[in-house]
Order: structure tokens, then C-alpha cells, then sequence
């Protein structure tokens, strides 16, 4: 069993990832901007790209302040926008955000000199090669974040909740919340991508929310089902990946869409029954833990 | 979904212990070394003969700038007695993160079974002077494809004998045999190559990528622009025109290309100029019959003066 020495640090990461991944993950999916990380992700990587051109170290501090720096650009972009345009989604904005960003980075390597092999590794990092260091580092800054999202969890929720009635939250600065909910998010995601690379990291937010939804109205209940489903789908990915010999993180991404497809049968076999009791009442999903 | 895993733990515990046991039994002696590259392997097999067991971490067609990490390397180089590798900081984009995760103290940087292999060859382009971003591209330490040209092979056997002689003393004979006999063999056999080349030498060709100064050398082709801006950038509008405008002058007919890259500028550029793409093997294994250093030249020289027929 030696090699399982070896996934022991990719199988901590993940666990972490899906700790924030899966409560942000429930935010991302209320809010239905489920592309906003890969656009942060983007907007990060743009970040590093300019900060090589301008002669900066990729891998040091005040390169990854940078790259921060422009997350924290973006976060406030979506926040601007949606408090200004209602009538067009913010989808929308995140996909334009998204696709200028990273031809903005490609503009940007091709006038950079060398070292554009490291901005392909910053993109795709690869869990398989996450140093205990990484695991330690990411495991205080998410635990952080947490906290914070854990103390000011009504604000969040009540915004995320809302997100798409027009009714204003006259006790909230929505402006001041949403964007902090952006900058943490995006403070998150950078990181992550980092060690996991995009694909990685989308799964990790969307899937374990989106499974949780098909069994859950209750948000406890969805971020309980999202833990666990993380969890087990980390547990089996790594597994597979030292089965069947292939790269850790792509193993993990097709097993997430596995067994959310098994999920799926699961609930069209069982919960038929459920479905066509009448719905108890609706105010629950709108209940705040 | 517990009873799958369980299945897979009871299958993959089997496999290892199996593994582990038949190893272990059979090769008590045996020297084990790991290449990042096949033809860091190829080398090493001439050399090294029955009392090394090889293997190299990327495949012969993969770009080698590129390599996606599997559980598999980890373990491999944990087992390690060696780890012969390219340098160069070519294995940059994924090799030493995974030399720090195999927690093998032998193969760490300037431990004893780490050998960089860019230390025995010819390394062309170093940069001179004042290394500056600006100037693009560069390496900082020089090209690292140099294993394209044979002498750069004999030297590399060379190195890898005597590494592999202090490691092992007591096959020192064993491996100085096999260097020479192979150092021999290499030499009829670039005699050959020299031959079948010498109609086409000093013809003008462009390259993909600056994957081939040492081979261009050794068999004196003059490589006089490159299909890529720069090293890992695709190629942009303005710079395949000068590239057009520079081969039309210059009456360049030849672009050699690995495999993995995509071919569609290249072509348009061939049908421009009314030339010939032609997708060498940078690699030992690129193609199933290249199965050793020797069949990757004769590969590439054989599909080489074939285009060079063509486009007379």
C-alpha cells in the first residue's frame, strides 16, 4: 500500500477543497452565477501573467499579490454590475468577464518573455504534486475564511438568497456584502486553482451543491449532503486515479460526474413517490440556518 | 459506492503485493534507474545492459515540456536508486514537485542518484552575457534538445557508464564494455547517417519549435527561422508572413515539426511556399518501431532526405 502514502496530501487537499468549495458552492448556485470562479480563475491568471511581463517572479510574493490584486478587480466588476444592471444577467457579465480576461492573458504571454510554461502550470496546478506546505497554508486561510463566512452567515445567505428578487434588503449594505462575498471568493479560488488547477476547482464548488439540491430544499441539509458527497467522491477519485494509473485530477472531475449521474438515477428510482406528495410548504427553502 | 471501493482496495492491494513480491525476488540486484526521457532510457539501456532496469517517466511522443503527472511517477521514483533527467529546466513545468512528493533523499537535487544529463552534452544557444527576459525565449541555460545529435549520445553513454559505475563498482568492466562496443556501433552507424545526408548539406530549413539547433549541426542543415513566435506562443499573423516572405527569398522548401503541435499553420505556410511539412520524432518511442537511439535517427534521417528528394 505504499502509494496511498502518496495520495494521503492530494486526499487532505481535497478535503479542504471541499469544506469552502461545497459551502460556496451552495452560494454560487442561489446566486446562479455558476461560472463566476473560472471568470475569477481567469482574472487571477491575468493577474500573474501581467505580473511577469512587468519582470516579476512568478512564484513569488508580490506576484501573487497581483494576481490577488486583480481578483479583487473583478469581485468588485460583478458587484458594480449587479447592482446596476438588473435587466441583464450576470451571467452574461461573467462570461464577457471570462472570455477578455483570457485572451487578454494570451495577448499578454505573447508579449511576455519565457517562463510562459509556469503561467500554464499556475492555471493547471496539479493536486498530485501538493507539497504539505500547500496543504498546511491552505488549510489556515480557508479555515479563515470560514470563520469569517460562519460569524456574518445571515448577511451571505440572505443576499445569496435574494439574489434574484427585486425586493431591497433595507437592514443590509448589499453593495458592501456582495462584494466581500466576491473578494472571498475569489481569494478562495485563486488559491485553489492553484493547486488544483480550474477544472478542479469547478467541480468542487457546482457538483456537491448541485447533488445536494436534487435530494434538499434546507440549506443545512444541502451543505450536509455536499460534505459528504466531496468527501466520498475525493476518497473514490484518488483511488481510481492509482487503479487505473491516470492523472489524479482529471480522475477526480469524471468521478464527480459519475456518481452525480448515479445520484441522479438514485433520486428517479427512490424519491418518485416523494415528488408527487404535495410539496410541504415553500418558506423552508428560504429558511436561513 | 462502499462495496465498489471495497472491491477496488481488496483488487489493488493484490496487485501490489503481487508486484512487490515478484520484484523483490527476482531483482535483488539490479540497478534501478528512471529517465524523464526515453532517450535518457534508450542510452541507458546500451549502457547498462541486464544489470539495470529502466524505465523513462514521459512517452516518446508526448512534448516533453508537458508532462501530466500520474501516481504511478510517484512511486517509481520513490523506488529509485537513479534519476537521469534532461535539465536545462526543460522538466521544469512538472518534474520537481514530484522529485520533493517521492521523498526519495537519493534523487533529490545533488543527492547521489540525481544526474542531470545536460552536464556531458554540447549545449548550443546558451545565451551570452547579461541574460535579459527581453531577448525572449531563451532557455536561461541553453537548448535543452541536444540529445539530437549522436555525439551528444556518445557523451551522455559516456557519463551514464561512469555514474552507473560508481553506483555499482562491482560491473564497472561490464558497463565499460557495453559504452564502448556501444560508442562503436554509434559510430558506423553516424557514418551512415553522415552519408545519407551529405547530398543536403547546408540546406536552409525552418523549425516549429527550437527543438533541433543540435541536430541541424551535427548534419549541417542551416535552420533560419522558426514557425513560432516565440517558444510556446502559437503563431501570430505578421510573424508567419516574414516567416513566408524569408523562406520564398531564401528558396526554403523544408519544415520540420514534432508531433505534438498543430499542423494547420505549417501546412498553409507549405502550400504558400510549395513546401513539405515533415513531422520528425524528437523521441526514442514516438513511433512504435523506434524502439532504440539508434532507429530514432535512422527515422528521422530516412523521412528527411525523403522530403529533401521531394522538394529539390
Amino acid at each position: 500500500m505504499e502509494i496511498l502514502q502518496f495520495l494521503i496530501l492530494p486526499f487532505l487537499a481535497s478535503l479542504i477543497l471541499t469544506g469552502i468549495h461545497a459551502y460556496l458552492g451552495v452560494h454560487v448556485v442561489e446566486r446562479g452565477v455558476i461560472f463566476v470562479d473560472l471568470a475569477l480563475a481567469q482574472i487571477a491568471a491575468l493577474g500573474a501573467t501581467t505580473a511577469i511581463l512587468i519582470g516579476m517572479d512568478p512564484h513569488g510574493t508580490s506576484a501573487y499579490w497581483m494576481s490577488l490584486g486583480f481578483t479583487f478587480v473583478g469581485a468588485g466588476i460583478f458587484t458594480f454590475v449587479r447592482s446596476r444592471q438588473k435587466r441583464i444577467p450576470l451571467e452574461a457579465f461573467i462570461g464577457i468577464t471570462y472570455a477578455v480576461a483570457s485572451a487578454a492573458a494570451i495577448i499578454a504571454m505573447s508579449k511576455a518573455t519565457g517562463e510562459t510554461e509556469h503561467l500554464k502550470d499556475m492555471l493547471v496546478g496539479n493536486i498530485l504534486a501538493v507539497s504539505k506546505h500547500d496543504v498546511i497554508k491552505t488549510a489556515l486561510l480557508y479555515g479563515a475564511i470560514g470563520l469569517f463566512h460562519f460569524i456574518f452567515r445571515k448577511k451571505f445567505l440572505a443576499i445569496s438568497l435574494s439574489h434574484n428578487s427585486a425586493e431591497p434588503q433595507p437592514e443590509i449594505n448589499v453593495r458592501l456584502w456582495d462584494f466581500l462575498f466576491y473578494a472571498s471568493f475569489g481569494f478562495v479560488v485563486t488559491s485553489s486553482v492553484a493547486i488544483a488547477g480550474v477544472l478542479l476547482v469547478f467541480c468542487y464548488l457546482v457538483v456537491p451543491s448541485v447533488g445536494a439540491m436534487l435530494f434538499a430544499d434546507r440549506i443545512g441539509t444541502r451543505l450536509a449532503i455536499g460534505w459528504t458527497m466531496g468527501t466520498l467522491v475525493s476518497a473514490l477519485g484518488c483511488y481510481c486515479s492509482v487503479f487505473f494509473d491516470t492523472p489524479t485530477g482529471a480522475t477526480i472531475v469524471c468521478t464527480f460526474g459519475a456518481v452525480l449521474v448515479v445520484m441522479a438515477g438514485v433520486k428517479a428510482v427512490f424519491f418518485r413517490v416523494k415528488q408527487e406528495e404535495p410539496q410541504p410548504v415553500e418558506v423552508r427553502t428560504r429558511q436561513v440556518v | 459506492m462502499k462495496l465498489k471501493s471495497k472491491l477496488f482496495s481488496a483488487i489493488l492491494s493484490a496487485t501490489l503485493v503481487a508486484t512487490l513480491l515478484l520484484s523483490s525476488a527476482a531483482e535483488a540486484k539490479k540497478l534501478k534507474v528512471i529517465t524523464t526521457l526515453t532517450d535518457l532510457a534508450a542510452l541507458t539501456q546500451e549502457v547498462g545492459g541486464d544489470k539495470v532496469d529502466v524505465e523513462a517517466l514521459a512517452k516518446g511522443y508526448q512534448d516533453s515540456h508537458f508532462v501530466e503527472p500520474k501516481p504511478s511517477f510517484l512511486l517509481k521514483l520513490r523506488n529509485t536508486d537513479l534519476l537521469i533527467l534532461v535539465g536545462l529546466e526543460l522538466e521544469i513545468g512538472w518534474l520537481p514537485p514530484l522529485i520533493t512528493q517521492s521523498g526519495n533523499g537519493k534523487i533529490q537535487p545533488g543527492g547521489q542518484g540525481y544526474l542531470d544529463a545536460s552536464q556531458f552534452a554540447e549545449i548550443l544557444e546558451i545565451p551570452q552575457g547579461n541574460v535579459t527576459r527581453a531577448e525572449g525565449d531563451v532557455h536561461p541555460m541553453g537548448n535543452p534538445h541536444y540529445w539530437l545529435d549522436p555525439d551528444n549520445g556518445r557523451r551522455i553513454a559516456k557519463g551514464i557508464a561512469a555514474k552507473l559505475s560508481a553506483m555499482d563498482p562491482g560491473d564497472q568492466a561490464y558497463f565499460q564494455q557495453r559504452e564502448q562496443d556501444f560508442e562503436k556501433r554509434l559510430a558506423e552507424a553516424d557514418k551512415k547517417w553522415m552519408a545519407q545526408m551529405a547530398p543536403y548539406r547546408g540546406r536552409k530549413v525552418v523549425t516549429y519549435h527550437r527543438s533541433w539547433p543540435n541536430f541541424a549541426k551535427h548534419f549541417g542543415l542551416d535552420v533560419i527561422g522558426y514557425i513560432e513566435p516565440r517558444p510556446g506562443i502559437p503563431p501570430t499573423p505578421s510573424h508567419t508572413i516574414e516567416l513566408v516572405g524569408l523562406m520564398k527569398r531564401e528558396g526554403v522548401k523544408i519544415e520540420l515539426i514534432e508531433p505534438y503541435f498543430d499542423l494547420k499553420t505549417p501546412n498553409s505556410i507549405a502550400s504558400m511556399v510549395g513546401g513539405k511539412v515533415v513531422v520528425l520524432m524528437p523521441s526514442v518511442g514516438g513511433k512504435p518501431e523506434i524502439t532504440d537511439y539508434f532507429k530514432l535517427f535512422d527515422y528521422d534521417i530516412a523521412l528527411l532526405t525523403k522530403a529533401f528528394e521531394e522538394t529539390k
